[in-house]
């Protein structure tokens, strides 16, 4: 009997758990704006998990400011919807704004407030707020607290505007762009904080185009390119899916003879301009037949390089295109 | 509640520490007020210059340019000739010629024996009968009061010299009140604009918008930190005009201040109008630049709407710079009372709120 019951308890927690971290909290559906004939989103669909931390991928222009700013509300979508928690962004959109937290990507503040004072400012928009102190620990300002905002770094004024975005204590925050123009030290700070975010159970949509920054932060990933959705799963699983392990890169004289699919151990081909890139499952293989075949017919491989794939690829591999060509 | 204070505060934080606008938007009145007053304001609010052919050269003919000069309102130029003068008047040099011919002292000293006075010419030019009438008023003034002395004329009826110094204002008492309602054009109307316009671009107020934030409430923040700050501005100037220049309110302040708030409403509103309209904040200025100089020109700010040309008039009266200029003047000036300003308040109050209708059909938060 004892068993029994402990059997229960476990199939209880496990299925407590499985739902608890599979609670929809963002739910969108056929996400449609269009600017003229151009489709700035066109057609997306995606679930946003409680407590996940949750990843637009994409190079510029791919849509996915556009489809963050429709579920906060910025901007009214021309076909479809969503909904954040029960709340649908047609018709809910001032008791959405009260469980949301924003930080937009070209927002700047009133220069001439201190720290302290924009975050007073801010938490009297709302019926409830957090104690700033805390808040402006947290966002690792205090030093800054009493300064201008016109004399704040990059990093520090980023860190505001997060700060910004979670002084009334929302359950979903939206990050656009968070690191973009930022030093390395200041991105990785700003990582940092938002894996503690994380940890204190708030969900996280954030867009990027720096596939470093999707991997490290990232539970699950959706890829967007030309108002597309055109993958969404864990990273993990985004690079297993490219079905190989390594990549091996160089240039080559684009004219040259040259049968890629020939050379040992390639299972995909990518590569965009000059630049050829081959997935493998067998590096040494791969590499190996590579510099044989281009000894024997005579051409000259330069910048070569070899790496395990990465999201980048994953894109790469998607669209032909690399991230940051936009 | 809570947020409206707390952007009111915003606001004039914001206000007071942009030390530059704050320096530049008191001194460019205050500038403009001790300029024109100090090279327009001494005397009268009217001078008229004469040209005085003296042909007579006697202590007679001197004594008669004596009581002329005397008075504020003269200036006196004098001519060799007659022809030099009557050139000058022809250019508008002097507004009216003064002979004194020849044998003026002979028959003044024997005038008892004649029955028939002395005509003294007086020419005039007929394209600017305003000025000559004054101007022959004011030669009439002086000969009558030669001719006074001469027959030993006792008055029996005195005018009362307070009634005409009430009535004879200094330019300085006409300019002060203008610039005041210029200040609260400029300030509101291209300050709103400008600030507004460049908010939004700057996505300031976008990202207020991502807030639960109500447009109303931003609005009514702004007018009241920008009421306040007017207010204050109107006061500063007023304390300089009223210490450099000896210019005083005569009517209540209840009434002045009034008249601060009704303007600074309709120019704000106005603002908010153009903020709407102006896709950028750097066609915010020219647009509020193309309303504002007209209105500076047009509406009494500098020059009595009266002296106005007479198709421009209907215009005039419909801009609401001149209903605040009027109001504004006739409360420092002749001590007017709210309730006989009522033609402006109603003018200004059908600004007020056609132009914040207009603003709120045509505000953008992005």
């Amino acid at each position: 009997m004892k068993g029994y019951l402990a059997l229960f308890y476990d199939v209880v927690k496990k299925w407590g758990i499985t739902l608890s971290s599979h609670e929809t909290i963002i739910k969108a559906e056929h996400l449609v704006k269009r600017y003229g004939d151009f489709y700035a989103v066109n057609g997306v669909d995606f679930e946003v998990h409680r407590g996940e931390v949750f990843g637009l991928l994409g190079p510029n222009g791919a849509g996915k400011t556009t489809t963050l700013e429709m579920l906060v509300g910025l901007r009214k979508p021309d076909e479809g919807t969503a909904w954040i928690g029960e709340f649908d962004i047609r018709k809910d959109l001032e008791r959405i704004k009260e469980v949301i937290g924003v930080q937009l990507q070209s927002t700047t503040l009133f220069e001439l407030l201190t720290v302290e004072e924009i975050l007073k400012m801010y938490a009297s928009f709302y019926p409830k707020h957090i104690s700033i102190p805390e808040l402006i620990e947290d966002m690792i300002l205090t030093d800054k607290r009493k300064s201008r905002i016109k004399s704040l770094s990059g990093g520090q004024k980023q860190r505001l505007a997060i700060a910004l975005a979670l002084v009334h204590d929302p359950w979903i925050i939206f990050l656009d762009e968070p690191t973009t123009g930022l030093d390395p030290q200041a991105r990785r700070t700003l990582w940092d904080i938002v894996l503690n975010l994380k940890q204190k159970g708030k969900t996280i949509m954030l867009t990027t185009h720096y596939m470093d920054e999707a991997h490290v932060l990232c539970d699950r990933i959706a890829i967007m390119d030309q108002g597309k959705m055109i993958a969404l799963d864990t990273p993990e699983n985004l690079v297993k899916n490219l079905q190989s392990d390594s990549a091996v890169e160089f240039r080559v004289d684009e004219n040259a003879p040259f049968h890629l699919e020939d050379i040992k151990g390639v299972t995909q081909i990518g590569g965009h301009k000059d630049v050829q890139v081959l997935y493998t499952d067998n590096l040494q293989e791969t590499l190996t037949s590579l510099i044989e075949t281009a000894s024997e017919k005579g051409l000259k491989l330069t910048d070569l390089q070899t790496r395990t794939a990465t999201l980048e690829d994953v894109f790469i591999h998607m669209t032909g295109r690399s991230l940051r060509e936009g | 509640m809570k947020a409206y204070w707390q952007l009111t505060l915003a606001q004039l934080r914001i206000f007071l520490r942009n030390r530059q606008v704050l320096f530049w938007t008191l001194a460019f009145p205050i500038f403009l007020m001790v300029m024109l007053g100090s090279f327009l304001g001494n005397g009268n609010g009217m001078s008229v210059t004469i040209g005085y052919v003296d042909l007579d050269h006697s202590s007679q003919s001197k004594q008669l340019a004596g009581v002329l000069k005397k008075n504020e309102a003269i200036s006196l130029e004098k001519a060799f000739s007659k022809k030099d003068a009557l050139a000058q008047l022809k250019q508008g040099d002097v507004q009216l010629v003064v002979e004194v011919p020849k044998g003026y002292e002979k028959r003044m000293k024997d005038s008892s024996q004649n029955e028939k006075p002395f005509s003294l010419p007086v020419f005039y030019n007929e394209t600017d009968m305003a000025v000559s009438q004054i101007g022959q008023q004011l030669v009439y003034n002086a000969v009558d009061a030669v001719s006074k002395q001469k027959a030993d004329y006792k008055p029996a009826v005195v005018i009362n010299p307070k009634g005409v110094e009430a009535l004879n204002l200094r330019y300085i008492d006409f300019l002060v009140p203008g610039i005041v309602a210029m200040m609260i054009l400029s300030n509101n109307m291209n300050g709103v604009a400008g600030q507004i316009a460049s908010w939004r671009e700057r996505g300031i107020l976008r990202r207020m918008q991502g807030t639960t934030l109500k447009a109303h409430t931003f609005i009514a923040a702004q007018i009241t930190a920008r009421l306040m700050l007017n207010g204050l501005q109107a006061l500063i100037v007023l304390m300089v005009a009223r210490l450099v220049f000896d210019v005083e309110v005569r009517g209540s302040w209840l009434t002045l201040i009034s008249f601060v708030i009704l303007g600074t409403l309709a120019f704000m509103a106005i603002g908010f109008i153009i903020a709407g309209i102006a896709k950028t904040p750097e066609s915010a200025g020219p647009i509020a630049g193309f309303l504002s100089f007209p209105m500076l020109f047009l509406g009494g700010v500098f020059f009595p709407i009266k002296n106005m040309p007479e198709f421009l008039q209907p215009i005039v009266h419909i801009l609401p710079i001149a209903h605040l200029t009027t109001a504004m003047r006739e409360t420092m000036n002749v001590g007017a009372s709210f309730m006989s300003l009522g033609t402006e308040a109603l003018v200004l109050g059908g600004w007020i709120i056609g132009a914040f209708i207009v603003a709120s059909l045509t505000f953008k938060w992005e």
